[in-house]
């Protein structure tokens, strides 16, 4: 079995006590615990201004699973972001050095993960896990 | 003040891929387009899900538009504690899936949080009010004091309502309601007919000034079986 481990910590000093949560999920097909995600794709693209791209495509393939996707934003001026879509609808603003990391059921195939970047070319890097994806027919 | 939020997306070699996969990446949680760590958090919360049958299982809200700046740099944090593998939460916001949580799985990701706005109304009082007359809104009861109009208006704004929050100028006549949540209200009739008064004479008449919209950010969660799940969350925010 393939095994991917992603961990989440969170620490702040903003309230009165100290703030300390701490995730981690070892990524699984959907609904079993004996069978890891086992096929990725992964990238770093620099995403100009002035056009929503598709960074990645929705594919039948990938409806209800338990798709995985982590992006990060690598620009290191913060006031660079993207504009992350998920079928026209935006979920969130991701700032310079910001990360994510969502589960993507690509629930149709018109549901495809978009990226939208401002101020300036931001450079994102992105993984994605899933459990099997349609490919594209070769047009030649 | 300061938040900071860090992944590591391990693999061993041979195992994903035939390399070890590492990535690690640590991020101050700053306001949107500057350094500044935002101050603001929902804390850590824990909310446990049922229902009475399969069929009637509905989803649940964490967090509305209006809990947070718009277009900010507010993060969400959500984990499925189940334990049980086919168990899943499916998070939408505004009703568009995001993807589905399975037992042990988490979730961090960036928020739009595009508010909406409230409904708002105005309440005139005119005619003849007297001392013991009652209004009576949202469940809750204003009693004039005397027979000045403005003075029962000013009651009327300082009363604490659970679903609206009110504008008044000294000496005004009329109050103005805005519902504390977006969208709401389309017409005025709902309205007018829960402003309910006492007095046989005076009169409470009720206008709707502006419709409001909906929120189009809302963050709900579907737990996909009816028998008890939890999961934890969280919101850092401008």
């Amino acid at each position: 079995m393939a095994t991917t481990t992603a961990a989440v910590t969170l620490t702040s000093d903003l309230l009165s006590g100290s703030l300390s949560v701490t995730g981690t999920s070892t990524l699984m097909k959907a609904g079993t615990t004996a069978d890891g995600l086992d096929q990725m794709r992964m990238g770093i693209n620099e995403v100009p201004t002035g056009t929503s791209f598709d960074l990645l495509d929705a594919t039948t393939a990938g409806i209800d699973k338990a798709n995985k996707v982590y992006i990060a934003n690598l620009s290191t001026d913060t006031s660079y972001y993207v504009i992350i879509i998920i079928d026209d609808k935006t979920v969130g603003r991701l700032y310079g050095g910001d990360w994510m990391f969502i589960p993507w059921n690509m629930d149709d195939a018109t549901h495809d993960l978009e990226v939208t970047s401002y101020v300036g070319t931001n450079k994102i890097q992105w993984v994605k896990f899933h459990e099997g994806e349609t490919l594209g027919t070769s047009a030649d | 003040m300061a938040i900071t939020a860090a992944i590591t997306l391990t693999s061993g070699a041979n195992d994903l891929v035939t390399d070890a996969l590492a990535l690690s990446t640590s991020a101050s949680l700053t306001q949107a387009g500057n350094t500044t760590a935002i101050a603001n958090t929902s804390g850590l919360a824990r909310k446990t899900t049922s229902a009475a049958a399969a069929g009637n299982i509905q989803a649940v809200t964490l967090f509305r538009g209006e809990d947070a700046t718009a277009d900010g740099a507010n993060k969400v944090y959500i984990k499925n504690m189940s334990t049980i593998a086919a168990e899943y939460y499916t998070v939408h916001i505004d009703g568009e899936e995001l993807g589905r949580l399975y037992a042990g799985d988490w979730a961090f990701f960036p928020w739009r949080a595009h508010s909406g706005t409230g409904s708002t109304f105005t309440v005139t009082i005119a005619g003849s009010w007297v001392a013991g007359d009652t209004w009576e809104f949202d469940g809750v009861t204003a009693t004039a004091t005397n027979t000045t109009e403005s003075d029962f208006a000013a009651i009327i704004d300082a009363t604490n309502y659970p679903n609206w929050t009110t504008d008044h100028a000294a000496g005004e006549t009329t109050v103005t309601f805005t519902n504390r949540r977006a969208g709401g209200l389309t017409q005025s009739v709902p309205v007018t007919a829960d402003g309910t008064k006492s007095s046989s004479s005076g009169t409470a008449a009720i206008t709707l000034a502006a419709i409001g919209t909906k929120a189009e950010s809302d963050i709900t969660v579907r737990p996909s079986v009816h028998t008890t799940m939890t999961m934890e969350y969280m919101l850092f925010h401008e």
